[in-house]
């Protein structure tokens, strides 16, 4: 990995191709938050990573469930509450907000 | 009341007040908007999320909290604009979305909690890159 140090208002280019230039720019440092903006030809696409691992998770995820898999889920899940002692849920909980 | 025809679950009768709405679907499924919760006895602790304009479209998803007891949501501003306003605390559900195989253990999704107001029947699933959860956290549940 290419590693380049940068201050807050600087930027890099990356030439992505024939006419396909993208400018990343540090706007702001803030603690462990850095603000980039982005200059590209909106034939770009630019994501968080976080978005491309959870479309990858959802796509399997999705391919995943079938009678059988749910039946096969479910036994684990009874089999591991039944061995510690809890009973199963029939409501799920509210989460802390 | 509607029935819903899905392939993997059957039969859905439900009422046009029980879809949630997710305004921007899913990471992957951006057109998929409207999904219902469906929790049945036989298949508990286990709730379905059902897409209603795609009746094959179905996950497998866990509450949060039974997956992981101390999982800490922790809304943000923006968070709350993309669930249409501040939500209050007793109408919250969180559910990681769960993939299941037969040559591997069942993982929940807790990097990318689905994350319902079940007041204001909207949804959206939220990216948690700093609660240093995994997209793919190995099941069993802990003891709870």
């Amino acid at each position: 990995m290419l590693v380049i140090r940068r201050r807050p208002g600087e930027s890099v280019i990356i030439e992505a191709g024939p006419g396909v230039r993208i400018q990343l720019q540090v706007m702001e440092v803030q603690g462990a938050r850095v603000k980039l903006g982005f200059a590209a030809p909106a034939s770009v696409l630019i994501l968080r990573q976080e978005i491309l691992v959870a479309a990858e998770q959802n796509r399997a995820a999705a391919e995943s469930v079938t009678a059988s898999s749910v039946a096969a889920l479910l036994d684990q899940l009874r089999g591991w509450q039944r061995g510690m002692g809890a009973g199963a849920e029939a409501q799920p909980r509210k989460p802390k907000a | 009341m509607a029935v819903l025809e899905s392939p993997r679950l059957g039969p859905i009768v439900f009422d046009s007040e029980q879809v949630i709405r997710f305004p921007a679907g899913l990471p992957a499924f951006e057109d998929e908007t409207e999904f219902l919760l469906v929790a049945r006895e036989a298949t508990a602790p286990v709730v379905f999320l059902q897409s209603v304009l795609r009746p094959e479209l179905a996950f497998i998803t866990l509450p949060v909290t039974a997956v992981a007891p101390d999982y800490n949501l922790g809304l943000s501003p923006e968070d709350h604009r993309q669930l249409g306003g501040e939500p209050d605390a007793g109408s919250l559900l969180a559910l990681a979305i769960v993939t299941v195989g037969p040559e591997r253990r069942p993982t929940a999704n807790l990097l990318a909690p689905v994350v319902i107001d079940l007041a204001r029947r909207r949804g959206a699933q939220l990216l948690r890159p700093a609660s240093g959860y995994s997209h793919a956290h190995e099941l069993p549940l802990p003891c709870s």
